[in-house]
This record gives C-alpha cells, sequence and structure tokens, in this order.
C-alpha cells in the first residue's frame, strides 16, 4: 500500500480539479440558467439539472445517509433503498433524524430493481443508481424521463467523486468541501505517518464480511474495507483473495491474523464469536484480545461513508496505539455536529463502539469515556 | 425391457458374477479408504501426514483428551467431522438416487425429483432472511423438506391412489412453486448480507461441518439409508412393471411411500447441514449399475460406497484447491455432468447393440 496509496492519491488531485472545472465551465456556458448544473457521472453520461435538486431518490444503499450528510438533514431525501432504512432507523440516524422513518423506501427492491411507478409518485429530481449493475435497472428510470446519477463502489476515489457530486447536484458545496477536505485532510495524516511503519511492523489484519451463514474474507480487490485497514498501517491477511469470498475457519487458521475485524452487518455479531469457536479461539488475534466489530454509527463503518475519516482513526488508534493517538470521542462529536448538527452523548458513543461487548478487548480502554 | 429386469433381478447369477462383485466391493472399500485417508491429510493448514495420522490415532484411541494445540484443533474438530459429513451425505444421497431410480423405473429420476431439495432450500433461504443459524436452520430446513414431500402426496394422490407419473409431475409443480418463493426471497433480501448467504447456500458446502452438525445429521442419513438397504428385495420387485409387482402381492403404493419418506429423511438430512448438493444422486447409481449390474441387493451398497468415496473427493477438492471456498454444486456438475453423459451414451449404445 506504501506504492499503492500515492499513486490513488495522484489520481485524486487530478479528477477533483477536473470535475471542478467542468463545472465552472458549465455555469459560465449558461448564463440564462445561473442555477443550472451540470457534471459527468462515474458512468461517464452527461447528468443536467436545471437547478439544484430538492427532492433526491437513493436506490444505491449508502447514499442515502450520504445525502442526510450533504444536506444536514432529511428534507431532500425523498426515496430509499429498504436496505438503507433499516440501517438508518436503527441506528443512530434514527434518533437524530425520527422524521426517517416516514422516508418511503417502496422506490426500489433491496436488489436494486427500480420500481418506476412508486419513483414517480415521489416526484424525484434525481435519482442515484448504481453504475455498473446493467443496463436493465438504469433503463427503466431514464426511460421515465427521470434524471438519473450513476455511481461505482470501491475505493476512496470514486467515494469522493459520488460525494462531489451529490453535494452539487443539491446545491450544498460548502458542506461538501467541508466533508471532502476532512477526508483528505484525516488520510493525508494517517499516510504520512504510516509511511514511517516498515512493513513487517504493520498487523496482518482480517476483516470477515460475513461470519454467521457463512465465513467471507475481503481479499486485495475492491473492498473498501481492506484499503481502510493498509490506509490505517495494517495489511490484509486475506491478501491472497481476489475480492470478497467464502473461505474455511482452517484457511484462517493458516493465515493466523494478528487481528480479527468483524463486520457491522450482522447484528447479532459479536467478539464472542470468535473467542467462543475452537479453532478462531487459538489465532494470534483472538489470544491477544485483537477481535473487534466495526462500530455501527451514521452508517456501518465498513463500507464508505460520510463517517469514514473516524472509522480510520478508530482502526489506527487500534493497529498502531503506539503511533496514533486520535481522541475519538472528541473526533466523533465534533464530527456529529458537523454532519447532522447533533451533540453526541457519551452513551451514544458507547453505542456506536459496541464498549458494553467489546469494551474489555486490546487497546479499546483508550475509547472509554473520561 | 421387463423381462430383462426380472431375469437380472430374479436370479442371482452365477459363481463368476459373485466373484466379481467381491472385488468391485474390495475395490470400491479401498477407495473409500483412500480418499477418507487422503481428505484427512490434506487441507489449507499446514499439517505433516506423519502427524495428522497420529493425531487420528489418538482421536480414535483416546477421544476425550484436551486439544490445546491449533494443529490438533485442525485435524479432529475440523478435518474429521468435515470428511465425515460428506462421506455420509454423498452415500446418503446416491442411495436415494439408486432407490428412485428404481420405483420410477427411470434412469434419469433424481432426489430432487420429489421437491424435497427445493422445500429445504426455501426452509434454508427463509432461515437466512430471518437472521437464524445454527440449530433452529437446520430444523427449519428439514421440516420444509418434509412438507414438500407431503405437499406431493396430496397433490399426487387422485381417487384414493397414486400414479407413478403423477408423483413426478406433483413433485415437479411443488418444486416450481418453492423455487419461485425462493427467487421471490433472493429478490427481497439484503445485497450485502442475506443475499451473497444464500446464494452461497444453494450452492451447497461442507464448510460449516462441526461434529455438532454430524451429530444433527447422521440419524438421518444413516438409518434412512440403512432402511433403504432393508427394503432392497421390495425394490427388486418395484422396479418391476406395475402389474408384475402387484401379481407378485407386492402393495405397490405404500411401499413406494415408504421409500419416498426415507428419501426425504435423508435429503432433509444432508440439505440441512450442506445445502444443495446437485448430480450426486443421479451419477453414482449409474456409475454404481454400471459396475455391478441392477440388482438392489449389490447396487444400493455400492451406490452408497462410491457416493462416500465421490464426495470426499469433491469437498476435498472444494476447500483446498484455492485459499476460497468453491461451492460444491460447482464441482459435481462440472464433473458429474461430463460423467453423466458418458453413461448415457454408453448405456444406449448397449442397449441398441443388444
Amino acid at each position: 500500500m506504501t506504492i499503492g496509496f500515492p499513486k490513488a492519491a495522484t489520481r485524486v488531485r487530478k479528477v477533483l480539479p477536473f470535475m471542478g472545472l467542468a463545472l465552472v465551465f458549465a455555469l459560465a456556458a449558461h448564463p440564462a440558467g445561473a442555477q443550472e448544473v451540470v457534471f459527468t457521472d462515474q458512468a461517464n453520461r452527461e447528468v443536467r439539472l436545471p437547478k439544484p435538486a430538492d427532492r433526491v431518490v437513493s436506490i444505491v444503499i449508502p447514499m442515502a445517509s450520504n445525502l442526510i450528510a450533504l444536506d444536514g438533514g432529511t428534507k431532500k431525501l425523498v426515496g430509499m433503498n429498504p436496505t438503507a432504512k433499516s440501517a438508518v432507523t436503527q441506528g443512530i440516524l434514527g434518533k437524530i433524524f425520527p422524521e426517517a422513518k416516514d422516508i418511503p423506501s417502496d422506490v426500489t427492491s433491496p436488489s436494486f430493481v427500480p420500481n418506476v411507478e412508486a419513483l414517480a409518485a415521489v416526484n424525484p429530481e434525481l435519482v442515484v443508481q448504481w453504475g455498473d449493475i446493467g443496463e436493465e435497472k438504469v433503463a427503466p428510470l431514464t426511460n421515465a424521463g427521470l434524471t438519473t446519477m450513476l455511481i461505482l463502489y470501491g475505493t476512496e476515489e470514486l467515494t469522493q467523486g459520488y460525494m462531489t457530486m451529490a453535494g452539487k447536484a443539491i446545491g450544498q458545496n460548502e458542506r461538501l468541501k467541508a466533508l471532502i477536505d476532512w477526508r483528505d485532510a484525516v488520510r493525508k495524516d494517517l499516510a504520512a505517518k504510516t509511511a514511517f511503519i516498515p512493513e513487517d511492523k504493520k498487523p496482518r489484519a482480517l476483516y470477515l464480511q460475513r461470519a454467521l451463514t457463512d465465513l467471507a474474507a475481503s481479499g486485495t480487490k475492491g473492498n473498501y474495507t481492506e484499503w481502510s485497514i493498509e490506509l490505517a498501517g495494517g495489511r490484509n491477511a486475506a491478501a491472497e483473495l481476489v475480492g470478497t469470498v467464502t473461505i474455511n475457519k482452517e484457511q484462517v487458521a493458516a493465515w493466523n491474523p494478528d487481528v480479527i475485524f468483524l463486520n457491522a452487518f450482522e447484528a447479532e455479531l459479536d467478539p464472542s464469536w470468535v473467542y467462543k469457536d475452537p479453532i478462531l479461539s487459538l489465532t494470534n488475534a483472538a489470544k491477544n484480545h485483537k477481535v473487534y466489530k466495526l462500530p455501527l454509527g451514521g452508517y456501518r463503518w465498513d463500507p464508505p461513508s460520510q463517517e469514514s475519516p473516524l472509522s480510520w482513526m478508530w482502526m489506527a488508534n487500534l493497529l498502531h496505539p503506539d503511533v496514533f493517538h486520535y481522541d475519538l470521542r472528541a473526533e466523533m462529536k465534533k464530527a456529529y455536529k458537523t454532519l447532522y448538527h447533533y451533540d453526541l452523548a457519551d452513551a451514544d458513543i458507547d453505542g456506536v463502539l459496541w464498549t458494553a461487548s467489546q469494551g474489555d478487548a486490546a487497546n479499546y480502554a483508550q475509547f472509554k469515556a473520561n | 425391457m421387463s423381462e430383462g429386469l426380472a431375469a437380472r433381478n430374479g436370479i442371482p447369477g452365477g459363481t463368476p458374477t459373485w466373484t466379481r462383485t467381491t472385488l468391485v466391493f474390495a475395490a470400491l472399500l479401498a477407495l473409500l479408504a483412500v480418499s477418507l485417508l487422503v481428505s484427512l491429510c490434506a487441507g489449507r493448514f499446514g499439517v505433516p501426514v506423519t502427524r495428522a495420522l497420529a493425531l487420528i490415532w489418538q482421536g480414535l484411541t483416546d477421544p476425550s483428551a484436551p486439544m490445546q494445540a491449533m494443529d490438533e484443533r485442525i485435524v479432529l474438530l475440523v478435518r474429521v467431522p468435515r470428511v465425515v459429513l460428506a462421506a455420509l451425505a454423498g452415500g446418503g444421497l446416491a442411495v436415494c438416487g439408486a432407490a428412485l431410480q428404481g420405483v420410477f423405473r427411470n434412469p434419469l429420476v433424481s432426489p430432487d425429483i420429489l421437491g424435497i431439495s427445493q422445500g429445504a432450500a426455501l426452509g434454508g433461504a427463509l432461515a437466512i432472511m430471518l437472521g437464524i443459524w445454527g440449530f433452529p436452520l437446520i430444523a427449519m430446513v428439514f421440516v420444509a423438506g418434509m412438507v414438500a414431500l407431503v405437499l406431493v402426496g396430496f397433490l399426487a394422490r387422485v381417487s384414493g391412489r397414486t400414479e407413478t407419473v403423477t408423483v413426478i409431475l406433483s413433485g415437479l409443480v411443488v418444486s416450481s412453486v418453492f423455487a419461485a418463493v425462493v427467487s421471490l426471497l433472493q429478490f427481497v433480501a439484503d445485497p450485502e448480507t442475506s443475499l451473497p448467504a444464500i446464494v452461497y447456500w444453494l450452492m451447497g458446502s461442507f464448510s460449516s461441518a462441526t461434529w455438532e452438525r454430524v451429530l444433527i445429521a447422521s440419524p438421518g442419513l444413516i438409518l434412512g439409508a440403512a432402511l433403504l438397504w432393508s427394503l432392497r428385495f421390495r425394490l427388486n420387485v418395484l422396479a418391476l412393471d406395475e402389474a408384475e409387482a402387484k401379481s407378485l402381492g407386492v402393495r405397490t403404493e405404500r411401499e413406494r411411500w415408504l421409500i419416498f419418506a426415507l428419501v426425504a429423511v435423508i435429503v432433509g438430512s444432508q440439505v440441512a447441514v450442506s445445502g444443495i448438493i446437485g448430480w450426486i444422486g443421479i451419477v453414482i447409481p449409474h456409475a454404481a449399475r454400471l459396475l455391478v449390474g441392477h440388482d438392489h441387493r449389490v447396487m444400493l451398497p455400492a451406490s452408497i460406497l462410491l457416493g462416500a468415496a465421490f464426495t470426499t473427493i469433491i469437498d476435498t477438492l472444494a476447500r483446498t484447491a484455492t485459499a476460497a471456498e468453491i461451492p460444491l454444486g460447482v464441482i459435481t456438475a462440472l464433473v458429474g455432468a461430463p460423467i453423466f453423459a458418458v453413461l448415457l451414451r454408453r448405456h444406449y449404445r448397449e442397449r441398441s447393440d443388444r
């Protein structure tokens, strides 16, 4: 990653100004429609809005909470994926924005098949859909005359790219800049410090994307969590895998990871599952009590979200407690104030960080409330 | 055809046939023993063969010894139960296929014909959707498989009796309905968690094998197979014409349903612990018939041995070939379909030659 990271950073520096430039150009070219928003989405299509959108539907799961953060409220989100809705209403966003439970989720199936009539009923000015799931899940939207923005999943560059598009589309340029700057600042800070950590001092971490039904680990390609692990100064113990695939416990034993990260998707999963398992409990990670479940804040902290920098800091503090000393609780309070205009209570933070089930894990005492 | 079958089934054959059969069984037993041993010594976690064998010996002689080291647990808690489960499930599926092909007098019949697999699949998919795992999932799968069979039974019974063809068609109907509901569940499943889990489960795997699962599945698998074996004479008669069988005093309908119920117990137990595994129930009985002939008295045990060895080998490939677990359904189809094609062509060439 020491090689991969600067390259990725250069790409972002190249891409972002270009997009900004395209926007400026678009604004200059249409003096009559001064409010017009034009940009190229991640499927290389031109998206044109006569004015910043006030009504947005996200068929894509993580974009729903992203939009809430970009706007600082739920007003502009008029429809979302049922899976996103359950994440929003069950997590802390449900507490911050109780009105979110009334946002329609019948606009799409969980597997991103749009319901055009339900979509038309909420009268959206912009619909966000994945750009890589096939034409048959996009065509119904464009055929119905809905302005559609296609986005891609996987890397931080893509995440910043679609956050930028969404922020411009709803006319929240200042908030957008603050969120992107925060991401860049934390990322640079992390990269600068991990650059000095020799490769053999980086713990080998395993991220289990599924554990209870089958055991699925994330390899090197297209998984954001594995990228976060490397950003925070870890190495992927499952680097020989490509993508997220099912493995067996014997393979975990063969890798013998130093740290195990459990997903935030499976509600009933917590570190005790590892400690009770006859095989996993003999890994270095379990023996040294370095098994952590990823937090669930405004969104799950494993995939890219508006809270990703918090996720990176959490991971970095855990992987290298001697190098990183982020005051995570303070950072969280600050971030939630900016993102959601909400004052996080200590009990909220304990809930997000699962201190009840993993408070006694190694290096977790640093996250205790003072 | 039926006369030929009767001749083959009725007469045990001369001494040379029995010698050949003995040899075939010796070879099958050896194949099973070797595949079990190789499977126990192979895996992603490096355990030297001598150490693995020593550990197995220790497990056999002193099963209560505490297991502290990783290699001990890998061999005795991961590999042994997995290999045992794979062998039992493979033997069970094969004997089910053998029995059903006899009952239906049709070589293309496989255990999923009765709707049990799809019923069980629905139970499993539903459990995964509801976030249920472990023993309740297994119970749901088993019950759903049984419900499918009962539905087929009700549908197939017209004016108090059941024709073979109505059983097959009812099985098809019930399978389609259950498959549709499984598709619906996949459609509404969470694409990040339950959907991949359902898909993986539908492709079959022994990756979650534990001793607990062996204990849950083995009574159904072993008892079911043993009872089918005890019905071997009836199967020989049922494989005759309906009229011929009845003239021999067999109550064909009752016996057929007894066999279906046993098949449901075996398939339900297998699907509950390892998902849907195709092809074994159709390919193995063919191969067994090729080796020992049509007489169910030898064909059933040959199917069991061959099915157990085949599944053990396939599962060993699935868990050792790459760091990722390869779904069993993929390998059984890739290996099973060509074998089946060859057997089929051979079968019909022999028939046309005759």
